[in-house]
């Protein structure tokens, strides 16, 4: 794997970031580059696809946030041939999901690059709108400093979101070229990576010095990881504690209102429509009666759990654990976690993990006759 | 729509009569298939597990197109097809008439449970005081004279052993529909006549034959009897010959002259034989031996009975004849070495095995001793016993019995948790067919399956123990014992009982062994034409050869059928399309059959009614009585024509069988028979414990409330249904075959001979692949009549057209229209559309440079000999010793398998060295001598003759070294234990066969190939010559290896399966067909990866999922995998499938 520093210039990462993006951009095969930005109004990071090195000026990648996940945005770019070739810079989870976008046929990466970089997490959409309410402009820089220093990431009373917390995949190891931040002397330097044949030919155009990764790196993934595996762990038995009965998954559910906010953030929900907002699930008038008839009472809408659990079970192995589902639900329903805890055993149980290379098969798509002899029955019984 | 007029009789209904019908029918041809038994099946329905799986599967051959036609379910309970009659319990009495033009008798055994009205309660079979030994599980268990002649069969009528049935009527009064008729009211009516001086016989004659239910008058005399005879009219006359005044022949005359229709049987003691004999060349239809008992006498009276019955039916009209009769087993206890079998209670043959193994046999399937319960631990299988033994006339090998053992070896192992230690006891290992080689080195390697070399001599038993010791001779020639707890024998086949009475009938001749013998070449024809044989009643076949031949037997049938202009004439059908109900609310009819009072007694049906009429779509509920009567039926019609419903849902018991009534009720009605829905009712009200006679208002209501869900499921299924028209797909009625060696040629013919057309493809310059250089067969038959009869049928054909030099460069399309781009080596390429592909593009014998082939003249492969042999260039005077090596390079990684012929090919060339110069010594050294079938006889011939056979491991390759003159062959002979050296005139090397189909090529065409080369099948047992991908077969070497025969009869099967698709200018699709609904579909592609049989893909341009409506088998696994339902089933919209599952809790809430 072909690995470079590059210097880092008064110890400003975003403006080494830029220039590296716009060497990137500069470059005669990339047509484009997508990437998050502060945009004037408001002061919000989202994606934007730039195609004019000097509209690099705001880039922000390690912006605390990211209002929706942007496999979703590059799932649009790449669904069809463009005639072109683009870059794309996302976080971990993002590269996860779009992995899992390509194999259900909705992205292609014959004309993406992937440039990952070093996750240090984010805030939830709410939250982040809170504390940077002042619209301060060096929060970003304030972020990141206390992130790669280790310090405790609480802002206004704010922590990160559960779902940065619990991630255990803050390094983006699918991606093409990768910007490594942990166990790298980031006051002075960043890190490159070529991760891929197709990583490799962009990082041979950019004109790079071939060096070490920094011993230190792996350790201090490690340690990173642990730390959040702890509180995944945690975040699953108390998930698990409250979920593990249908008396108590509906009361986890009380407050949903059947909006389907959380499919439309999810990033591996691509249905063109949901089937719950279809026909099939617009019932005659006169089958709420007889449900109503039978029990006497029956809240109103109906099939919210149904709903959620067929969610979880069309889309719970793709999940990249994102979080973007309890960032879009209207009344803090902690969507995530649930879903977290579910992926987490059925992408076990099928030994798969979503978004870890595009080879894998989806789980369901596969029979093997000796997997789940336990369910299937037809294993081998010796 | 053309359908084709023209009717087959499949004899016997076991899997390959199965498959001839099946493929006849699928043609659309009508099948009258009958067997003796009473059920189908044959001998797969005693076997659970068949190789290369170890499961069943059988429902794989329930046709694929046009499938509606047909059940589609598990084909071991039964079979429905709309085109063939299925009569059991049923025989063939006589065959008159030419090819395309036979008549037919056929006699059923009465049955006295009408199986319209056995609702499989098994009330009769606990008052049945007759217990005898269960044929189904080989008499290891227990059945009553009222029984199910198989568990599974549905619908699952019982039948009473007549044999056996003491009459008491126990059965009769306590069945509750009525089903049971002991006393058949026909027989009152044929009324017969006893003419004997002896009042002893003439009394016990008449109490015997009213027993039975006939009318019966008696005479004692001559006159007397005439002078009934002038009064009253009778069906049969029974005749004593030695009567005083009158005797029996002159009163037999007497009677003809006046009543030259009756029937009479005479009845004599020995010493009068011969004038009974003349007797009946006067008229006597047959003659009885005095003295006779009820047992013996009965019988026969009945058959004569039933003989006569039948013969007042007129005969049936058919165009050929199939006889799958099958093969039956060698009795051990009947042998020279009985092995302990009938005395030692834990030596059983493979078949009884078999129903240890089952989960409805005689153990439920629990892997312990019959005798004491001891959990089977060790079991040893004896290989050949009643086949390959001279001694007992049996020259033949049984073909299937090695792979039936390692089979039962490894289910029996699985069965217990591997605690089970499996020994073959065997002379060769036959492991010829198709991936045979591997299962059972995997059994060997993986499974730990011990295999013995040998043959075990005798079997003792330990009393005490009841264990079995094995005595056997090693080859070092150590005597060994070793103790069993079960010894399986896997006896050999015999022909089936009643082979020799039915050759006759039929004129058809069997071989010296008694079984089937078809022409040369062939698998199928007989001498005798429009008799052919399928499956293994010309020899003990594996499934996948059965169905093979069973196919092809199916294509001989149907081209005498067709020549005799049975096909193809317009059937002029005036089925009037079912009005338009599509704008109308439902108004549905349920009409609830109460099973006389049964169901009646149960429930409240005022609240039953009340509950119902709640949905605005019900319109009427109606209860019957007994709608599997035809005035319960009449009845219901009635009710329909009166109410007039859009829609009808029946509750009744057995749905399955409503299946054809529901067609027929459409159709009288003028109602979509897709609006017709059947609930079972039955089963609930059986397996409620409700059997009292005084129910509480409780109780009742608990099964009112039972049955409102099960209707309400029906309504829910039948207010979504579709009666829209099922889609078809159309056809180009062209087929595509590439390679013109003999199986091309022979598929090619045989679908042009139906009147399509063929585009014949081969590279070479000449049609005839391998036969261009094959002389003749081990048999002695020359290759040169076939090829050059087929080549002048294949060149003057009208309908074929030859593309010789040319190569297939690519293929694209689906089932009904490929397109083919062809490449001609002079004119370029051109494009062939067609509708079916047909692979034939055969094999070579392998290259080889093992043994220093290639290093000397004298080195030479099994080709190189044949052709030198033919063309002279061997001195075969000069000749001394030859040494034949076989395997080569075969049956080991990375060729691991069996080419067939070889072995066979090396006894035609020794047999022919030996021929010319007996003093020849020749040397066959081989790992496992693969003469299959019949072909035993000349491997037996060969050692007769004096070729030495030396047996080698592949551990220790025979060594072959050329030096001066003669070649220098250095072999273990594991019987001496000693290395021997032989100086060879000339090494023999039998290299096998590789496939010449490019993977490419097959890949482009949607066929996959084994890791081999060679053509993958769907199904290796069950579709043997079907591509997973509808539309494309293989044929010849490039499916597997195999000889002429066996080649030719793959390429008439590959010919018969294009033939069903080819037979129709539009394919319908099946009812339950998937759909795509393009405005909610992602493009996922998912449902393609899912699609079992390829029938969906991907229109780049449309942006859209198509579904080839014919390839659909309505599976359903792309509407599972469809996360919003993009991809629907019709008949399982998430709608109507949601209204079921609530109705199905509907008061459980």
């Amino acid at each position: 794997m072909k690995t470079a520093k590059i210097n880092v210039k008064d110890g400003d990462l975003l403006t080494t970031l830029r220039d590296f993006y716009r060497s990137i951009l500069q470059l005669e095969d990339i047509s484009a580059i997508l990437v998050p930005q502060h945009l004037p109004a408001k002061n919000v990071v989202m994606p934007t696809l730039v195609t004019d090195p000097k509209q690099l000026n705001g880039a922000d990648p390690l912006a605390p946030v990211f209002p929706l996940n942007g496999a979703k945005i590059v799932s649009r770019l790449t669904r069809k041939p463009m005639g072109a070739k683009i870059a794309v810079v996302l976080r971990p989870c993002e590269i996860r999901a779009f992995v899992e976008l390509v194999k259900l046929k909705q992205g292609r990466t014959e004309e993406v690059v992937l440039v990952g970089i070093d996750c240090l997490g984010a805030f939830k959409n709410g939250d982040y709108i809170q504390i940077n309410g002042k619209k301060e402009a060096a929060f970003t820089s304030r972020f990141y400093k206390d992130a790669l220093s280790g310090k405790k990431l609480t802002f206004e009373g704010f922590d990160l979101a559960p779902a940065c917390r619990a991630c255990e995949n803050p390094v983006p190891n699918g991606a093409d070229i990768l910007i490594g931040l942990f166990g790298v002397d980031t006051d002075n330097q960043l890190l490159i990576q070529a991760r891929t044949p197709k990583g490799e030919t962009l990082y041979d155009k950019l004109d790079l010095y071939d060096t070490e990764e920094p011993t230190e790196r792996s350790a201090a993934v490690k340690s990173l990881v642990t730390e959040r595996s702890a509180y995944r762990d945690k975040m699953f038995a108390e998930t698990t504690e409250a979920t593990n009965s249908l008396e108590k998954l509906n009361t986890y559910f009380a407050e949903c209102v059947n909006c389907y906010n959380c499919r439309v953030a999810c990033p591996v929900c691509y249905c063109k429509e949901c089937v719950f907002v279809t026909d099939v699930f617009n019932h005659d008038p006169v089958q709420y009666l007889r449900w109503a008839n039978r029990k006497g009472v029956i809240k109103m809408p109906t099939d919210t759990v149904f709903y959620h659990m067929t969610r979880i079970a069309h889309m719970s192995t793709s999940c990249v654990g994102c979080g973007q589902c309890t960032n879009a639900c209207p009344n803090d329903i902690p969507v995530m976690e649930l879903f977290r805890t579910v992926s987490y055993h059925t992408q076990k149980a099928f030994e798969y993990e979503a978004g870890r290379s595009i080879e894998d098969d989806l789980p369901l798509s596969v029979f093997r006759e000796d997997e789940l002899a336990e369910v299937v029955g037809i294993g081998k019984a010796a | 729509m053309k359908k084709k007029i023209g009717k087959a009789l499949v004899v016997g209904a076991g899997i390959s009569g199965i498959r001839a019908a099946l493929d006849l029918a699928e043609f659309g041809y009508g099948v009258t298939l009958i067997d003796q038994s009473p059920h189908i099946g044959g001998i797969l329905s005693q076997l659970d597990y068949q190789f290369p799986t170890d499961r069943c599967g059988m429902c794989k051959m329930l046709p694929m197109v046009d499938r509606d036609t047909s059940s589609q379910y598990c084909l071991r309970k039964g079979l429905f097809h709309e085109n063939i009659d299925i009569r059991l319990s049923t025989e063939l009495v006589s065959v008159e008439g030419e090819p395309g033009n036979f008549q037919v008798l056929l006699r059923q055994k009465p049955n006295l449970v009408d199986p319209s009205r056995c609702i499989g309660c098994g009330e009769c079979v606990k008052v049945c005081p007759v217990e005898v030994p269960d044929a189904f599980n080989t008499g290891l268990s227990g059945r009553k004279a009222i029984y199910l002649p198989v568990p599974h069969a549905i619908p699952n009528a019982y039948i009473i052993d007549t044999n056996v049935c003491s009459r008491c009527g126990e059965c009769e009064a306590v069945c509750s529909t009525g089903a049971i008729k002991l006393l058949e009211e026909v027989r009152k009516d044929f009324r017969i006549l006893v003419v004997d001086d002896e009042l002893i016989m003439r009394d016990s004659l008449k109490a015997w034959l009213e027993d039975e239910g006939f009318a019966v008058d008696i005479a004692a005399s001559g006159s007397e009897a005439l002078n009934h005879l002038s009064k009253q009219a009778y069906e049969l006359m029974l005749v004593d010959i030695k009567m005083p005044g009158m005797d029996g022949v002159e009163l037999l005359q007497k009677a003809k002259e006046v009543f030259p229709d009756l029937s009479v049987v005479m009845m004599t003691a020995y010493a009068t034989v011969e004038t009974a004999v003349e007797a009946m060349k006067i008229g006597a239809l047959d003659y009885l031996l005095k003295p006779f008992d009820p047992d013996t006498l009965i019988p026969m009276i009945i058959r004569t009975y039933q003989d006569l019955e039948a013969s007042k039916e007129p005969p049936m009209e058919v165009g050929a004849l199939v006889l799958c009769g099958g093969t039956s087993y060698f009795d051990p206890a009947g042998g020279k070495n009985t092995y302990g079998y009938g005395m030692y209670p834990n030596v059983v043959t493979s078949l009884e095995f078999e129903r240890i193994l089952s989960g409805t046999g005689p153990n439920q399937g629990r892997l312990v001793r019959l005798s004491d319960g001891k959990p089977l631990r060790k079991v040893a299988w004896l290989q050949c016993v009643g086949s390959r033994d001279i001694q007992i006339d049996a020259d033949y090998c049984s073909s299937i019995c090695c792979m039936h053992a390692i089979k039962e070896a490894l289910v029996a192992k699985e069965r217990a948790g591997g605690a089970l230690e499996a020994a073959i006891f065997y002379m060769d290992m036959r492991t010829f067919g198709k991936s045979f080689q591997r299962y059972r080195d995997r059994a060997e390697t993986e499974h730990g399956v011990r295999f013995e070399k040998g043959r075990v001599h005798s079997v003792l038993y330990d009393e005490n123990s009841g264990d079995l010791i094995v005595r056997h001779v090693d080859y070092s020639g150590t005597h060994i014992e070793e103790i069993f707890d079960m010894v399986v024998l896997s006896v050999g086949q015999r022909p089936a009982l009643g082979t020799t009475a039915l050759a006759e009938m039929v004129e058809m001749p069997l071989n010296q062994w008694g079984f089937g013998q078809t022409e040369p070449f062939s698998l199928t024809r007989t001498s005798k034409e429009g008799i052919v044989l399928g499956g293994s009643f010309s020899g003990l076949k594996d499934i996948s050869e059965s169905v093979i031949q069973a196919s092809a037997a199916a294509l001989s049938a149907s081209r005498i059928i067709h020549a005799a202009g049975g096909s193809l004439s317009l059937e002029i059908s005036s089925v009037e399309p079912f009005p338009d109900i599509s704008q109308e609310p439902p108004r549905i009819l349920i009409a609830v059959c109460t099973c006389g009072d049964l169901l009646a007694k149960l429930l409240d049906t005022q609240q039953l009614v009340r509950c119902l009429k709640v949905d605005p779509a019900v319109d009427q509920v109606d209860f019957l009585e007994q709608t599997c009567t035809v005035t319960g039926w009449e009845n219901l019609i009635e009710r329909v024509e009166k109410h007039k419903p859009n829609r009808i849902l029946i509750g009744s018991c057995l749905p399955y069988v409503y299946a054809q009534k529901i067609k027929e009720l459409g159709r009288r009605v003028g109602l979509n028979p897709a609006l017709i829905e059947v609930v079972d009712l039955m089963l609930m009200a059986q397996s409620s414990n409700l059997k009292s006679e005084t129910l509480s208002a409780d109780e009742i209501s608990k099964i009112n409330s039972e049955l409102l869900s099960i209707l309400g499921t029906g309504l829910a299924r039948l207010k979504w249904a579709d009666p829209d028209p099922v889609p078809s797909q159309k056809i180009l009625q062209k087929a595509l075959v590439v390679g013109g060696g003999i199986a091309g040629m022979s598929s090619a013919l045989a679908i042009a001979d139906h009147g399509f057309q063929v585009d014949l493809i081969e590279q070479e310059e000449m049609l005839g692949g391998n036969l261009n250089w094959l002389q003749r067969t081990l048999e002695g038959n020359t290759t040169k009549t076939i090829l050059d009869e087929t080549l002048l049928k294949v060149e003057k054909h009208p309908l074929i057209r030859i593309h010789t030099n040319c190569r297939v460069r690519a293929s694209h399309g689906q089932v009904g229209r490929f397109y083919t781009t062809v490449e001609d080596e002079e004119k370029g390429a051109f494009t062939l559309e067609h509708g079916v592909t047909i692979l034939a593009a055969g094999g070579v014998e392998a290259d080889t440079t093992s043994y220093n082939y290639g290093t000397s003249e004298a080195i030479v492969t099994q080709k190189d000999l044949e052709r030198k042999i033919h063309n002279n260039t061997l001195d075969q005077s000069r000749l001394e010793s030859i040494v034949m090596i076989q395997c080569v390079d075969s049956r080991q990684e990375p060729r691991n398998y069996c080419s067939r012929i070889c072995c066979t090919t090396a006894l035609k060339h020794a047999l022919h060295f030996k021929e010319k110069n007996p003093e020849i010594d020749i040397y066959i050294l081989y790992r496992d001598m693969m003469t299959y079938g019949f072909t035993e006889s000349y491997y037996t011939q060969a050692r007769k003759a004096g070729v030495i056979f030396i047996q080698y491991d592949l551990a220790e390759k025979p060594q072959v070294t050329p030096t001066d003159g003669f070649v220098r062959v250095t072999a273990v002979e594991p019987i001496i234990g000693k290395s021997v050296q032989i100086y060879a005139d000339l090494v023999v090397l039998a290299t096998g066969i590789v496939p010449r189909l490019p993977k490419d090529l097959a890949e482009s065409f949607g066929a996959t190939l084994d890791r081999d080369g060679f053509f993958e099948e769907a199904e290796s047992k069950w579709r043997p010559v079907d591509s997973l991908k509808e539309g494309i077969f293989a044929c010849g070497l490039a499916h597997s290896p195999r000889n002429i025969t066996e080649s030719i009869a793959t390429a008439e099967a590959a010919a018969q399966r294009a033939l069903r698709i080819l037979s129709h200018e539009r394919m319908p699709a099946g009812k339950v067909l998937a759909e795509v609904r393009h405005s909610l579909c992602s493009l996922c592609e998912r449902c393609i990866e899912a699609c079992p049989y390829g029938a969906r893909m991907v229109d780049p341009e449309l942006e859209k999922v198509l579904v080839n409506a014919a390839m659909c088998q309505g599976c359903g696994s792309c509407a599972t995998v469809c996360p919003n339902s993009a991809s629907t089933l019709a008949g399982f919209l998430d709608q109507q499938m949601f209204d079921v599952i609530d109705s199905a809790f509907e008061g459980t809430a």
